[in-house]
């Protein structure tokens, strides 16, 4: 997946038992196929319109929104 | 007069005697208070767990209220109304003559939530579809999580009223179940609240992406359908109507493609998720024949009619996870998925179709955060 950079606002995490996830929402573009990956918002559903494309500058579209576990650095 | 050596012997037998008195005695009391001893242990475990349940189902009480508060913006407390519906009943119909049962229930249970859609409406206005369909969910979760609680405690007063040994046993045995029910229903009511799509929706998802930019009409309750075409064949795609956290009438919508608009289908896929055994992985995809569609089985029954009445075909395509998964935020694991579901739909239509047919792909599951 290319993933361009795009502004992260602070991520929400959830927790599900005892395991911590973040929540992303993936923004595809439907003329270039560029893809963004960014942290969910209240609001976000798929085949929601999402930003312009930071390529071609077309609407975006959310294709996904999926949790990630939270990897601990050490 | 005793020397010190027979004193030591005399000690020490004493105290092996002591000893066996205790050992006695001990025989004595496990003989007859055995299963009173083991009824306060295994009671004692029960309790425990009955606590958690009890905070599990007071948070999502609390959750419900905050919830209400939240969204209806109003002053009226909503915490009486919300205790009416937690303590509301569905009262199944009688099963002596089993004939047509399956029409009865389908009334009672579309009664029922038509009274309480009406009834979160009432107390949230102005509120967008997706807030009253999330308040739908959350006090849905509350009311299970509250008929838990009362089910367990009942049979655990019962128990210790009758000093049933058995009873009690057979309680503790399914208590880790229970508690891991009753964890991912409280774990879902944040992804509720937040509108976050859960691992259920991995059906609607897949649909989804067949019906973005066509026209869609609605086919039944809270269900969808558009029509494209896909290789030569006419696709009729049908979801629940999303992003509202809606699982649709996918039985009825199916039954009126099929006799009321009278396309003659020639295949019906229905992608859905599954629960996992212990053992499989999360995100695992599975073929099969039959109508895929969990719940109370009214939709299942109608598929099946349909489908036999009319010869039609029916393929299944599951996605294996777990309870917690299914009803908590989608799993990047599930979603991995995605790619061989499709891959598989686009096997099935081409190899058992041909060029002209007419197929139904039916994503089925919970739309919560998946528009169309």
């Amino acid at each position: 997946m290319s993933t361009a950079p795009a502004p992260q606002p602070p991520q929400q995490q959830t927790q599900q038992g005892k395991a911590k996830f973040n929540v992303y929402t993936i923004e595809e573009c439907p003329a270039c196929g560029q893809k963004t990956k960014r942290s969910f918002q209240v609001g976000d559903y798929i085949t929601k319109d999402g930003a312009n494309c930071s390529k071609c500058g077309n609407v975006t579209k959310i294709t996904l929104i999926y949790a990630e576990p939270v990897v601990k650095s050490k | 007069m005793p020397t010190l050596a027979n004193m030591s012997l005399q000690f020490g037998s004493d105290v092996s005697s002591l000893l066996n008195i205790v050992w006695l005695l001990s025989f004595f009391v496990f003989i007859v208070y055995g299963q009173r001893i083991q009824v306060y242990i295994v009671g004692n475990d029960i309790s425990r767990a009955l606590n958690r349940l009890k905070l599990m189902k007071d948070k999502s009480r609390k959750e419900a209220v905050d919830y209400f508060l939240s969204t209806g913006k109003t002053s009226a407390d909503p915490a009486v109304k919300i205790d009416e519906f937690l303590e509301y009943v569905t009262i199944m119909p009688v099963d002596l003559d089993p004939q047509g049962i399956v029409g009865k229930i389908e009334h009672i249970t579309e009664t029922r939530d038509d009274r309480v859609r009406s009834e979160v409406k009432k107390m949230l206005p102005n509120a967008e579809p997706i807030k009253v369909s999330v308040a739908e969910n959350i006090l849905e979760i509350a009311s299970s999580l509250n008929m838990i609680h009362k089910i367990v405690r009942h049979y655990y007063l019962l128990g210790k009223k009758t000093n049933s040994y058995i009873l009690l046993v057979q309680l503790q045995m399914i208590m880790p179940q229970v508690l891991m029910e009753a964890d991912a229903l409280i774990n879902a009511v944040d992804t509720f609240k937040l509108g976050q799509p859960v691992g259920d929706g991995i059906g609607p998802i897949i649909a989804s992406k067949y019906m973005v930019n066509l026209p869609k009409q609605v086919v039944a309750k809270d269900t969808v359908m558009s029509v494209t075409e896909y290789k030569g064949r006419t696709l009729y795609v049908l979801k629940a109507e999303g992003p509202m956290g809606y699982v649709g009438e996918p039985g009825l919508a199916i039954q009126r493609v099929i006799e009321e608009m009278n396309v003659p289908l020639n295949a019906i896929i229905m992608v859905d998720a599954a629960l996992k055994l212990e053992g499989e992985k999360t995100g695992d995809v599975a073929e099969g024949i039959g109508a895929a569609i969990g719940g109370i089985g009214t939709d299942k029954f109608r598929i099946e009619e349909v489908s036999a009445k009319h010869k039609v075909p029916v393929y299944a395509i599951l996605v294996k996870q777990s309870i917690l998964e299914a009803i908590t935020v989608m799993r990047k694991d599930i979603t991995d998925a995605s790619d061989r579901v499709h891959t598989l739909i686009a096997n099935l239509i081409e190899e058992k179709t041909k060029e002209g047919d007419k197929v139904l792909l039916a994503g089925i599951g919970n739309s919560l955060g998946v528009g169309q």
